[in-house]
């Protein structure tokens, strides 16, 4: 079958459009949404392409994580509702930007990095580069012992010592 | 006097949860007594997920949550620094009435708690994951406390993960020290200690290496400075023939140094070599006995080919450093030693030449070293790429061929290929650059020690002899710099092989068998599930609240869509997990206070998953009864309706199975497993999902088998295929881990619920495919 006769209708894909879903955010600072109609108190978001697309084909569902539909493009919607949807993914997928790398330091098998996330200092341990640090187009993810994620924006802008000890896991 | 184990209670919270005095104070401060803390927790983000300190507690009347930004106190002396100054930023006391619930959510890479009242999220504060199991269990213990009006957690019988036993910092929850504290000195100590048992073997080998080296050391004394200066010398004015003489007793000395030599460095290559596989094998079978004794949670964790790693590659590593880079060391260091000694007994005024040149050419080693282990690491990297890619080529040909992506496999191929060989011609380079400079470096001090070293034989300061044998020590002193440059690197390796060796050693396993635990011979099958409350990670519940009761000799069949918690249910009669919460009993004990031996050998699993261990088909039909005569064994394969089969394999009952043994089909496989657990011949039976898999004969043929096997006693059946439950005197339906819906097959259909829905879908579903259910149509249809 060629992919041009996949149809959303053929797959029952439910895509969500800007004129028939809005967003909201409760007093207490959760996101809920009228959608085709029905109110959902909270919806959660979900990203399907977390590191290629972020801003694409996000996953709409209610409490119970049942699929109310997906989102093609969040820069269909207003400039008001994209920013309610941003705070949400922004808080889902909380990924600290690292400004600066003070040391990475290797030993035991574990890497330890020391850096900066705006002014804070923050330490971490990763174990196994290659599997937990990811390069997306200009960004590198690294994904520390614990399932935290940190991410490096400017590689360029990291000590060249730091950026050595990186530079074998980024492809 | 024996430390005393810090037994925690099951009712506080964990240590790194405990406010410190300083924090009490300031909390104190500003007007919030958390002395009276029912629980507490300690967090670092707030509601927004930004960070900074947070502090939860609550206490009969209040859940107070404050937020804070501390700023580490300065360092005082060397060990110590002043109280950190805490600065309060934001508080929130809701009163008890006003949270009805708190949940533990997890996210991608944070959590949060939020706060319930009539399921409506009234607020919620961030947390990074390495605290979710602390979040969650605060989230527990106030929901406790709001059902019972006390604080009752079950018991934590984890250790507590990721925190250094050291300094309570954190660190990975497989490690047991932090950065700080993770030293190879100690990991170096224990690794000796495996020679205990060979102190006068290792002694020998010790003495050995020592005078080895000593005895090589010498050889230029004789094959150079004696040579040139009283034999060769014409100075002395003596006869040919004493010359000759003289020559011939300084070759038969130097042969026979020399077959001193090559005797020393046999013997010691035997000692050694009765020593090393016994020390090996003992950390291989240490390894595997603590594989044994873990529980599935930790395989589920890991993955196979590292703990495969661990046992064979990283045993193998910590073998090669000791048979090379030990004995390397204290050959070298001794050779070293000697050389440099002999060097200045010979001339003192060259040896500090010498002396002061040497550290840079050794400087110059040890940085080229670093800079090539760097290289070398980075080509290791491209070159495992370039390795894996080549496996996934293969293993995935038949999907490549049917895609036609030959050529983009190509490209893929071509783009990792081209980054290794960047690399490689990097290392070339650097090495084709560094090792002429080092080489030139030595040639320098060469030329000059023999240009000082001519002017003080003209002088008469030295011999010739004495020279010539000084330009030959020089050079024996590069051998041990260049190895003690890059030893280091492979102590490294070898460390962190012993460390992942350790890591199992010291791995506690989660299921544990009390040490009063009771032993149950004859058993009915009465399994009673209480409150069950599971989660195979924090904040995921996959069981919550789980009530049934299974009478003896009964037929359960638990049905529910994919991810249910069905199997899950299983694994936990079987005790594979504990609980969270609540019980399971069987015969009215709960199964953590039975004996393992006792509630395994009660209860038999036929999964979809079946594993045939490598052996014959006899070996393994007779695996949990390993005497089990020929006859039982047949008369199971029969019962499993396996015996026709078996008979066609090549070899029979004797065909080797398993892992590169004969190839059988999934549902081959199955009955196999069947005539297993019928030989086995326990009280309780779990068929988890055991046809599955199959096409609509084999299912057939295996049903048989499994009817033959349900007789007498308490069978839970897992299906998908509803029709196959129909015998069940009961059956539970399960969703989202809660049981929806409970009774007999004919109950649930008039009661017209969610069994009634999937029986239908799957009947309509089978009469679609024209395949007639002997059962369900008409049974629908009535209904209809």
């Amino acid at each position: 079958m060629a992919t041009d006769t996949i149809s959303p209708e053929t797959l029952k894909t439910e895509y969500l459009r800007p004129d028939e879903c809005v967003f909201y955010v409760s007093n207490a600072g959760f996101i809920g949404a009228e959608i085709k109609g029905v109110r959902y108190d909270r919806v959660l978001l979900k990203r399907a392409l977390p590191f290629g697309a972020p801003e694409d084909y996000v996953c709409v569902s209610d409490i119970e994580k049942n699929e109310i539909g997906i989102i093609e493009h969040v820069s269909d919607f207003s400039e008001e509702q994209q920013t309610l949807i941003h705070k949400e993914l922004t808080l889902r997928y909380f990924t600290p930007v690292i400004s600066d790398i003070i040391s990475i330091k290797e030993k035991m098998g574990h890497f330890y990095f020391d850096v900066k996330i705006g002014d804070v200092q923050k330490s971490f341990t990763v174990k196994d580069l290659s599997k937990n640090v990811r390069m997306h187009g200009e960004n590198i993810d690294i994904i520390d012992i614990d399932g935290n994620r940190y991410r490096i924006e400017d590689l360029s802008a990291i000590a060249t010592r730091a950026r050595r000890k990186l530079e074998p896991y980024l492809y | 006097m024996p430390k005393q184990k810090n037994k925690k209670q099951n009712n506080t919270p964990d240590r790194k949860d405990r406010f410190s005095e300083a924090e009490l104070s300031a909390l104190m401060k500003a007007e919030f007594d958390a002395s009276g803390a029912l629980f507490s927790c300690k967090g670092d983000m707030d509601d927004r997920c930004n960070y900074c300190d947070s502090f939860l507690w609550f206490d009969k009347q209040h859940l107070f949550v404050v937020l804070a930004e501390t700023q580490i106190g300065p360092v005082k002396s060397r060990k110590k620094r002043l109280e950190p100054k805490i600065e309060i930023t934001e508080t929130k006391t809701f009163p008890m009435e006003q949270v009805d619930k708190i949940s533990c959510e997890r996210y991608v890479s944070t959590g949060r708690l939020v706060f319930e009242k009539e399921g409506t999220p009234i607020y919620a504060i961030g947390f990074s994951m390495r605290l979710i199991e602390h979040f969650d269990r605060f989230a527990r213990a106030f929901n406790s406390f709001k059902k019972t009006g006390v604080v009752d957690l079950p018991p934590e019988n984890k250790k507590e993960k990721g925190v250094c036993k050291k300094c309570g910092a954190p660190c990975d929850p497989e490690k047991s020290y932090c950065k700080k504290h993770d030293r190879k000195t100690a990991t170096a100590v224990r690794l000796f200690s495996f020679f205990g048992g060979y102190i006068p073997q290792v002694a020998v080998v010790l003495l050995i290496m020592v005078a080895d080296s000593l005895v090589t050391v010498f050889v230029p004394q004789l094959s150079t400075r004696q040579l040139f200066d009283n034999v060769l010398s014409t100075e002395n004015g003596a006869p040919a023939a004493e010359m000759f003489k003289a020559l011939g007793v300084l070759v038969l000395s130097i042969f026979g140094i020399r077959l001193l030599n090559a005797f020393l460095s046999s013997f010691r290559q035997y000692i050694q070599g009765s020593i090393m596989p016994s020390v090996i094998y003992d950390i291989k079978v240490k390894i595997f006995k603590a594989m044994q004794r873990l529980s599935v949670g930790f395989y589920v964790s890991n993955q196979t080919g590292s703990l495969m790693n661990r046992v064979m590659r990283d045993a193998n590593n910590i073998y090669w450093f000791f048979v090379d880079g030990v004995t390397g060391i204290l050959i070298n260091v001794a050779t070293l030693i000697g050389v440099l000694t002999i060097m200045f007994i010979m001339s003192p005024k060259l040896s500090l030449i010498v002396l002061l040149l040497t550290p840079v050419i050794y400087a110059m080693l040890f940085f080229s070293e670093k800079l090539f282990r760097a290289l070398h690491h980075k080509s290791w990297v491209y070159h495992s790429r370039v390795s894996s890619m080549v496996s996934d080529n293969i293993a995935g040909q038949r999907d490549i061929k049917a895609f036609a992506k030959e050529d983009d496999e190509y490209v893929r191929f071509e783009k990792v290929s081209g980054s290794f060989r960047k690399a490689e011609l990097k290392l070339a380079l650097t090495e084709a650059t560094v090792f002429p400079i080092a080489e030139i470096a030595v040639l320098i001090l060469s030329a000059f020690v023999l240009g000082m070293g001519g002017t003080m034989v003209a002088k008469n300061e030295i011999t010739t002899g004495t020279l010539l044998s000084y330009m030959v020590y020089l050079t024996m002193l590069r051998e041990p710099f260049d190895f003690l440059s890059w030893v280091s690197n492979w102590w490294s390796r070898c460390a962190d092989s012993a460390q992942r060796v350790f890591e199992i050693v010291d791995s506690d396993a989660e299921i544990t068998e009390k040490e009063d635990a009771v032993a149950l011979d004859q058993i009915s099958g009465e399994i009673e599930i209480t409150d069950l409350d599971f989660e195979y990670e924090p904040a995921r519940p996959i069981i919550k609240e789980f009530n049934l009761k299974i009478g003896a000799g009964q037929m359960l069949g638990i049905v529910g869509r994919t991810g249910a918690g069905k199997s899950t249910i299983a694994n936990l009669i079987a005790r594979l997990y504990d609980p969270k919460k609540g019980s399971i009993k069987l015969d009215g004990v709960d199964i953590r206070d039975l004996k393992f031996e006792s509630l395994r050998k009660n209860i038999g699993i036929v999964s979809q998953d079946i594993y045939l261990f490598i052996g014959t088909v006899a070996d393994n039909i007779r695996y949990a009864k390993p005497d089990a005569s020929m006859d039982e064994v047949i008369a199971a394969a029969k019962a499993a309706h396996a015996h026709d089969f078996i008979m066609k394999l090549p070899d029979a009952y004797e065909t080797r199975v398993g892992s590169g043994g004969q190839k059988l089909s999934g549902g081959e496989k199955q009955r196999i497993s069947i005539a297993r657990t019928i030989i086995q011949n326990p009280k309780i039976l779990i068929l988890d999902e055991a046809t599955a898999a199959m096409d609509t004969e084999t299912e057939r043929n295996i049903q048989n088998s499994i009817s033959a096997l349900k007789s007498g006693r308490t069978t839970i059946a897992i299906a998908h295929r509803l029709s196959t439950l129909r015998d069940a005197d009961y059956l539970a339906v399960i969703d989202g881990g809660t049981l929806v819906e409970y009774g007999t097959f004919d109950t649930l259909i008039r009661q017209k619920g969610e069994f009634y829905k999937q029986f239908k879908l799957q009947s309509e579903a089978l009469k679609a495919a024209g395949i007639l259910d002997d059962s369900a149509p008409q049974d629908i249809e009535e209904e209809e």
